[in-house]
């Protein structure tokens, strides 16, 4: 065993949040390693050159969680990122018409009355009360979730501070609170709204990511996860990063080691070591080992601990508790090379609210549906789509004159149904066509022309994000974000800090609080943790001090 | 000014109605209830077909009865006798397979254990565990927000919560846990973390969204199961149908001294200075009272006050009350008692479950989402005769089915087509444990939910009289800021099943709301 | 076709002229529109409003009408003070508040008649009027985007009237309103404590009223102005404004920023024994267990304009702050709507002090001015409530 393979700390897995903890543990000092078993860092955060010319943000597409501490901190910025908003968005009905989102909020109330005066007012309701509730939960973000067993000064604490929290609502808006946190999205549009195209169209950030339909309880949280970022402060805006969403990546990569981290890729984990109850480096699965004492996994939970850390290692009752862990994939990508850009019939040429997010839902009765056939394990026959073309703001993604597409698919499954029997391996040459040609076909409400503009189109269905980036299922969120499992619960009661039951050994990825969304937040808080445990806690600066 | 003519005035002789109004009169309160069908007992009735035959008219079982309301009230005792008998549940399957529920344990059938009696049983520990707890909570008025949290004057209020917290704790960490773990969550996940999905997980899954707008897929399912498994979770059969109940709860309101006038409902709630004052009937005739009860649904009860007393924020929440019916009450008459494929007949007067698995359940949901009728739905039935023989007639037994999954408002509206097809439905559901079946029906009643809410004025025909979501419970039920049974003006109350804690007959809304008032000084 | 919405700030139909006018280029964003701020200076605009006469274009203002045999009851519903003791052919300054008793907005209340209302404010309230009216026999029409309005103020506004061939306006009091040609509605009302009248006509007859004021208008020194020659005047007349001196509720996005009507000093607004109407119950708690604030008219020392000045008591204590200042022009005084934590402003009202900024070309200086409460409107003259008007 040679110097050269002995670190302070290891992280597997150089995703966003391994990334983020590494820089963290670095920049205090520790020699760190990062192991990455592709060849290319960033996880589901990355920039792929699968057409030549062409960029894709191959999984993840636009960036507006990252926390701006963490970006602060680790001078994001310095290391290439640039995070650029866009200006709206759209959804098109099938009868030619649209609903555009705009920017500018007067044009916004023309455009929201001219489908349905009432609802003008009810849109500034609407954000209202959604902003309020942003502004109740984002303190949380970058704190650790209390566990309410425990009687632990800290955790009296952090309970002391949602109490604190939610004492300063007052009583109207705890019960707004309340009800907010519990309801569907459904529930809570048909609330404001009348309009159906305009309620399918906001409902789209209560599913994206999740195994839930418009009408579940608890998807008006998961809109909220949506709209709790910000781009320079413009709470709920959304940005491309220039570049693609690698470019989160490869600044985190760049910061990590220009603090003199080491990124091994090319080979991932094999299994944890683990010796009395502790951990002790991790094993590749090219037979390279690396040694520290603390090992922090980007993995979600399951693949960390179903997959490379022997049962015998872990109590029983946690591992029953990883593997009824919620992980399902519901989403999928299509990712576009376009020869020019599509024409959109419906709205004015060159619309600003075209370089937005664009969709093609019409109701949310037609959601719910796309839903209902998910749970049978078919891929939805009228899917939902979140769409864009960044190539109209980001000229690096594409040729002149040319463009890139990304088409975020919901919902559809793992375990594809085929001939009455459920796997992911149905997904195949023949299935993963017929589910783009659905796709395609339903793109064509907004834009005719886009088949004869397609050079390029990489099909990603969840078994080929689990199969690529690791992600159990092709779960974007490493874990379903139910109440079941968010805060305390997430990803195992008992075990909602970061910490596991082997010594030195640390969950760092989305599968902790408070969950995914290319925040940061669970490697940054992670890093704090274990950097509190060792002792380390007061060499930080920044937010994780 | 005069004197009032009443204490209280009680509009609508449910069983939370008449709870309300045996509470007041045990008292000393005077106190008098208005019921406008001719007859008290709202859902708990019995209904006559033309033959004479009874039946139990919406609801047929027992499943919840709080016994501080039992005790109170007298029911059972001399003073208002009831008889019950405890039902097994028996979940079907095509297969003969049937699963059989008898006091929480699980069993096959034919008599030979289930194969998962042991995971069942941890998992009906767990719930009965959680429910009981949960059920601390519903004897008393839900936990106040008045003034954020932290207020002193509220420790009393709170002092309910603490105990659950300190409760909790005792239940030490593990239970704790998984406690708060699985409270949001949804029935399905949870079932079949330890179940298979077969019979004995679909009756769980349905007796989790029985009278609800949800699938047990639905986060919150879990919340609903506990609050079914409240006293235990096993149904009981009230001997004499439905109607003994209704006039048990009646006798006992009497006997506190109540009075109960049926026959003529109340046209609107009288009020002077912002305070609720009485009653105008619908024949005009007025009567006051220093208080009002409501047992009404909460949108109905601010309409008989009218609008104009309540803030727009109020009236617009009670608009968007979830309130969509999903369960249809088909009462078959037979010329003889059905043979259901491997069933004994002690289990064939059980309570029958049709709910062949978790994703069966989940399925039967999906197309009253969309307002149509279901192709399979889930059903609960019972023959009382089967238990209670001197309830047949002519060898003819009533099948009473609660058939869930039917929506509120189905497409097309609900006529007697609409009605002749969900018995039909039903019929050829029953027929695939029962070959046969259909042959023996001679008459049949179809109460779809709109029907429901047409005879008992329960908003969308819903058993609970709004949905039991976590976003309409506790402190936030009938709405938020209303949850004290305070109802608007002073003096006004809401007193039934949209008030905390909620649906089945438990009598405690009724039971909470009086205390309430009287806590309130009112009269 | 699908009728594409425009991007950007919209015309009133008053634009052309307006546009005509300007020589200041200095245009706002007011409710989605084009609104001058100023057209030529402020100093003479403000100073035609107090000597002549003068034209804003009032037309983004938002406008609801309220018919129904239950439209008095919505009325009545809506706001804190008793519509039925409004006359038909009256305006009333109202205040609506939501179920806390925080006011919503304020505006005016044109009765037609009691089945027919016209509600002019501020702020959006086409969905809040629905849901008020939800359950009564009314109905409720968004006439902002067919109704135009100028509003003339002045002391020579009236005979400039009496010249375009409106003399009968000569009878109307403070407050009347009346259909005076076809089409051609006007109210003596105003927003500067002055003579003035509002004119209100559809869109299509927007510029024909416009070209036949102006016609009118040389001898009488009409002027077209912007909104802070206004500001001044209204801020002299003691009125208040929404999002200035009070946060409408319905857009604060946090919590605890709304203000009761008794806080904004419109006890007198409020009428308890008219039978429920929005947030009687919370204002009836509010007035019991007292107010957290008082918005109050304060002369403030020295002649630096405070707003947004931060007030202290014992030159120590932070006890308010303003809400509007600006110097006085007509008056000659540094005048300021304020708001003040309770019990300041009310029962305690000496030792104020207000903290003021002067940069005197690049050099910064700190004061502390002392603060007068006024119970009185800095600006009151005669001539506001004469009737018939006084021809200057």
């Amino acid at each position: 065993m040679g110097q050269h393979d002995r670190f302070d700390a290891i992280v597997a897995g150089a995703g966003h949040n391994g990334l983020t903890a590494a820089c963290y543990l670095a920049k205090a000092g520790l020699k760190v390693l990062v192991v990455e078993k592709n060849d290319w860092i960033g996880g589901a955060a990355v920039s792929r050159s699968l057409h030549e010319g062409w960029t894709y943000s191959n999984c993840s597409y636009v960036c507006s969680l990252l926390r701006r501490e963490i970006v602060r901190d680790l001078e994001l910025p310095k290391y290439g990122l640039q995070v650029i908003p866009y200006e709206g968005g759209a959804s098109f009905d099938s009868d030619g018409d649209y609903f555009a989102y705009m920017s500018d909020h007067d044009a916004l109330r023309r455009e929201i009355s001219r489908h349905s005066a009432r609802d003008a007012d009810a849109y500034d309701r609407f954000s209202q009360t959604v902003i309020r509730q942003c502004r109740f939960i984002r303190p949380f973000l970058l704190r650790n979730a209390p566990d309410p067993t425990s009687l632990k000064p800290r955790d009296i604490g952090e309970l002391l501070f949602l109490i604190k929290q939610a004492h300063g609502l007052g009583k109207k808006e705890l019960g707004e609170t309340l009800r907010f946190w519990s309801m569907s999205i459904g529930d809570f549009l048909d609330e404001h709204f009348e309009n159906d195209l305009i309620k399918a169209h906001i409902a789209g950030a209560g599913i994206i990511g999740t195994g839930l339909g418009v009408y579940s309880p608890g998807t008006a949280y998961v809109l909220l996860h949506h709209y709790m970022g910000d781009v320079d402060g413009a709470i709920g805006a959304w940005g491309f990063a220039r570049g693609g969403m690698g470019a989160i990546s490869n600044a985190l990569g760049a910061c990590f080691e220009e603090a003199g981290g080491t990124i091994v890729t090319g080979s991932g984990v094999d299994r944890f070591l683990v010796s009395n109850g502790r951990v002790t480096g991790v094993a590749l699965a090219n037979g390279d080992e690396y040694h520290a004492p603390i090992v922090a996994s980007n993995m979600d939970v399951k693949r960390t601990f179903l997959q490379h850390t022997g049962e015998q290692y872990l109590p029983g009752d946690f591992v029953k508790a990883v593997k009824r862990f919620k992980i399902r994939g519901s989403s999928g990508k299509l990712n576009i090379a376009l020869d020019a850009l599509p024409e959109f019939p419906a709205a004015p040429k060159g619309a600003p609210f075209l370089r937005g997010d664009l969709h093609c839902a019409e109701s949310l009765n037609e959601l719910e549906r796309a839903y209902d056939d998910w749970k049978e394990g078919r891929w939805s026959q009228n899917p939902y789509f979140d769409m864009l073309i960044p190539s109209q703001i980001d000229p690096t993604m594409a040729p002149p004159g040319k463009h890139m597409m990304t088409v975020f698919v919901q919902y559809a499954p793992y375990d594809l149904e085929v001939g009455g029997v459920r796997a992911g391996t149905n997904w195949n040459g023949q299935t993963r066509g017929a589910f783009a040609n659905c796709v395609f076909d339903k793109l064509e409400q907004a834009c005719p022309d886009i088949r004869s503009k397609t050079v390029h189109a990489e099909v990603r269905t969840p078994w080929d994000i689990e199969q690529e980036v690791g992600l159990t299922e092709g779960n974007i969120f490493q874990g379903e974000l139910t109440f079941d499992q968010l805060l305390f619960n997430r990803p195992v009661p008992g075990y909602a800090q970061y910490d596991t039951p082997i010594n030195g050994m640390y969950i760092v990825g989305s599968s902790a609080h408070p969950g995914g969304g290319v925040m940061a937040a669970p490697g940054a808080n992670a890093a704090r943790e274990i950097l509190r445990n060792i002792g380390r806690g007061g060499n930080m600066t920044g937010y994780a001090a | 000014m005069t004197t009032p003519n009443y204490d209280a005035i009680v509009i609508g002789a449910g069983h939370n109605g008449l709870t309300a109004a045996a509470t007041l009169a045990r008292k000393g309160k005077s106190v008098c209830v208005i019921e406008k069908n001719a007859t008290a007992g709202g859902m708990a009735r019995n209904t006559t077909f033309a033959n004479g035959i009874q039946a139990p008219e919406i609801a047929h079982l027992l499943y919840n009865l709080h016994p501080k309301v039992k005790k109170e009230l007298g029911l059972g005792s001399v003073r208002a006798p009831l008889e019950v008998r405890d039902l097994p549940a028996v979940s079907l399957s095509e297969d003969g397979n049937h699963a059989v529920i008898r006091n929480g344990k699980a069993e096959l059938a034919d008599g030979r254990p289930h194969p998962e009696t042991a995971p069942f049983g941890e998992l009906m520990r767990r719930l009965t565990l959680f429910a009981g707890l949960l059920g601390q909570l519903s004897t008393k008025s839900p936990p106040s927000l008045e003034d954020g949290l932290a207020s002193l004057d509220k420790l009393t209020e709170l002092a309910g919560l603490a105990k659950l917290g300190l409760d909790l704790k005792r239940m030490g960490k593990k239970d704790m846990r998984e406690f708060l773990r699985v409270l949001l969550s949804n029935a399905y996940d949870l079932i079949l973390d330890d179940l298979e999905d077969g019979p004995l997980a679909g009756a769980l899954a349905a007796d989790a969204v029985r009278g609800a707008f949800a699938g047990p897929r639905s986060p919150g399912t879990v919340f609903s199961l506990m609050y079914r498994l409240g006293q235990g979770g096993g149904a009981q059969l009230p001997l004499g149908g439905m109607g003994a109940v209704a006039a048990a709860f009646e006798t006992a309101a009497r006997a506190a001294g109540a009075e109960i006038r049926t026959g003529t409902g109340v046209a609107r709630v009288l009020t002077e200075n912002d305070r609720a004052a009485g009653v105008v009937l619908e024949d005009g005739t007025e009567i006051s009272a220093r208080a009002v009860l409501s047992n009404t649904g909460p949108m109905p009860a601010m309409i008989l006050a009218g609008a104009e007393h309540y803030d727009v924020e109020a009236v617009r929440r009670m608009r968007n009350q979830r309130c969509k019916g999903t369960a249809a009450k088909v009462n078959l008459v037979l010329n003889s008692a059905p043979k259901f494929k491997g069933l004994s007949p002690e289990l064939t007067a059980g309570r029958l479950l049709i709910a062949s698995s978790a994703t069966y359940v989940e399925r039967a949901f999906n197309p009253a989402k969309y307002g149509e009728m279901p192709e399979n739905p889930v059903i609960e039935a019972v023959i009382p005769s089967l238990s209670e023989p001197g309830l047949a007639k002519d060898a003819q037994h009533v099948l009473s089915a609660v058939v869930s999954s039917v929506p509120y408002a189905l497409e097309g509206g609900w006529d007697e087509a609409a009605r002749e097809s969900l018995a039909a439905v039903t019929i050829a559901t029953l027929e695939k444990y029962a070959p046969g079946i259909g042959a023996l029906v001679s008459d049949c009643q179809v109460l779809s939910p709109a029907c429901i809410e047409a005879r008992t004025g329960a908003p969308g025909g819903h058993w609970h009289h709004a949905e039991m979501g976590i976003d309409q419970i506790l402190t936030v039920r009938p709405a938020n800021g209303m949850a004290h049974y305070r109802f608007g003006p002073e003096g006004y109350y809401l007193c039934g099943a949209g008030a905390h804690p909620g649906g089945d007959v438990t009598g405690l809304a009724g039971r909470n709301s009086a205390l309430q008032l009287l806590k309130d000084g009112v009269i | 076709m699908t009728k594409h919405v425009p991007i950007g700030l919209i015309e009133t139909p008053f634009q052309p002229r307006l546009e005509a006018l300007s020589t200041a280029k200095s245009w706002t964003n007011w409710a989605g529109y084009v609104s001058p701020a100023m057209l030529d200076t402020v100093e003479f605009e403000y100073f035609a409003i107090r000597n002549q006469c003068t034209l804003f274009d009032i037309s983004p203002m938002h406008k609801y009408r309220i018919t129904g045999p239950d439209a008095l009851k919505v009325v009545n519903r809506l706001v804190t003070r008793d519509a039925a003791k409004l006359r038909d052919g009256r305006v009333g300054y109202v205040l609506w508040c939501d179920e806390e008793g925080m006011v919503i907005d304020d505006g005016t209340l044109f009765r037609f008649s009691e089945t027919d209302f016209r509600l002019c404010c501020q702020e959006p309230m086409y969905t809040w009027l629905l849901d008020t009216a939800w359950g009564f026999n009314a109905e409720i029409t968004d006439e902002s985007q067919d109704i135009a309005a100028l509003s003339l103020q002045g002391p020579t506004s009236f005979s400039l009237l009496q010249d375009a061939g409106l003399q009968v306006v000569a009878e109307m009091k403070p407050f009347d309103w009346r259909e005076i040609e076809p089409d051609l509605w006007v109210s003596r009302t105003g927003f500067t404590g002055d003579l003035g009248y509002e004119l209100w006509v559809p869109n299509g007859k927007a510029l024909e009223l416009w070209d036949r004021l102006w016609a009118a208008g040389g001898h009488w020194g009409l002027k077209a102005i912007g909104f802070e020659a206004l500001n001044i005047c209204r801020i002299e007349a003691g009125f208040i404004a929404a999002g200035f001196d009070f946060q409408p509720v319905h857009t604060a996005m946090r919590l605890g920023r709304g203000r009761s009507p008794l806080e904004l000093g419109f006890g007198k607004m409020v009428d308890f024994t008219k039978g429920h109407f929005n947030g009687r119950r919370a204002l009836l708690k509010q007035q019991e267990a007292g107010l957290r604030y008082h918005l109050r008219k304060i002369d403030i020392g020295g002649f630096k304009p405070a707003d947004g000045a931060l007030i202290y008591h014992k030159k120590k204590k932070e006890v308010g702050h303003v809400t509007s200042g600006v110097w006085s022009p007509t008056t000659k005084r540094n005048i300021a709507l304020a708001e003040f934590k309770a019990p300041y402003g009310e029962s305690i009202t000496d030792d104020l002090w207000a903290e003021v900024y002067v940069n005197e070309e690049g050099q910064w200086d700190r004061r502390l001015v002392p603060v007068a409460i006024e119970e009185k409107p800095f600006f009151i003259n005669s001539r506001a409530r004469a009737t018939p008007p006084r021809p200057f």
